[in-house]
């Protein structure tokens, strides 16, 4: 008796949450990124990052064996592993005016949201984007 | 004169009364962390990503749904009503936010727990433990109380 009650009350409960939570999804839909952590202002696909120029710098944030395979022509390596000792070298190629587009293997990995992070808040940068789709997305759009 | 029914009558009477104390201050905490979480979902999402266990879509959907379940089930301890129901989901709730906790610590992840947004985002891991760990033994002790049908004060 006192299980049937527990269940039919926790069901209850459980139900009518779902009111509340999805009236707020509804209304936060267009504010929060719902594919991916990073917000949708600081994403940016492969042609928007090309149409930049020499204004870009492209971080490679995969591990130094992947780099050494293949990367974007002019790109610097900077992955979590090795952070302290690849830092100084990004930053003496970084300036004020440049746009830092920073990518990982593919558009469910982390590492360039890491990097992305570490760069805003450890080195204080502004305009620093996470590329769409990652290496992936950058050999098909080189085809 | 025989005394003895009118003390057990108010010892009964002061347990019931401190039991309530502890449904209204548990139920309390639960509104008052699912209320902070309510007004910063994203930062909540993100906490809930930083455990590292679900998807990203998974966990936004979660951090809009579990801040209800939280205030709901904390009104069920204060008011009484689907009481039950309430009791068994914070427990469920905590034991698996003390689960993943743990493992997130063993994993090496140095995160914020999360629990209260916010408020709680310079608290260390020790004193989310404790904290975690209190609330749980306060719901289980109702559980208890409430699975024993009170036996407790009719041994007073």
């Amino acid at each position: 008796m006192v299980k049937s009650s527990l269940v039919r009350q926790a069901l209850i409960l459980v139900a009518l949450a779902f009111v509340p939570g999805f009236v707020q999804a509804i209304f936060f839909w267009d504010k929060v990124s719902w594919r991916s952590p990073v917000p949708a202002s600081e994403m940016v696909t492969v042609t928007q990052a090309r149409a930049w120029g020499e204004n870009t710098i492209w971080v490679d944030a995969r591990p130094d064996n992947e780099f050494a395979r293949d990367h974007v022509p002019g790109a610097l390596p900077l992955n979590e592993d090795r952070w302290s000792e690849l830092l100084p070298q990004f930053l003496a190629a970084w300036s004020p005016e440049k746009k830092v587009v920073v990518y990982c293997s593919s558009e469910g990995c982390n590492a360039s949201r890491e990097v992305a992070h570490r760069l805003h808040k450890e080195a204080q940068l502004a305009n620093v984007f996470v590329l769409e789709g990652g290496w992936e997305e950058w050999l098909k759009e080189k085809r | 004169m025989n005394d003895a029914p009118t003390i057990k009558h108010q010892t009964s009477n002061f347990l019931n009364f401190v039991w309530r104390i502890v449904d209204v201050i548990v139920g309390g905490i639960f509104i008052y962390a699912g209320a902070i979480k309510v007004f910063d979902p994203v930062q909540f999402a993100i906490d809930i990503d930083n455990y590292k266990i679900l998807p990203w879509p998974i966990g936004v959907g979660l951090a809009f749904y579990l801040p209800w379940l939280e205030i709901l089930c904390g009104l069920a301890l204060i008011l009484r009503r689907l009481y039950l129901g309430g009791l068994s989901i914070l427990t469920g709730l905590v034991a698996v936010f003390l689960v993943a906790t743990i493992a997130a610590k063993v994993r090496g992840l140095d995160i914020t727990c999360g629990c209260f947004g916010h408020a709680s985002q310079n608290w260390n891991f020790s004193a989310h433990l404790a904290l975690d760990l209190a609330i749980l033994g306060a719901l289980l002790a109702l559980s208890f109380r409430v699975m024993s049908g009170n036996r407790l004060q009719d041994a007073v």
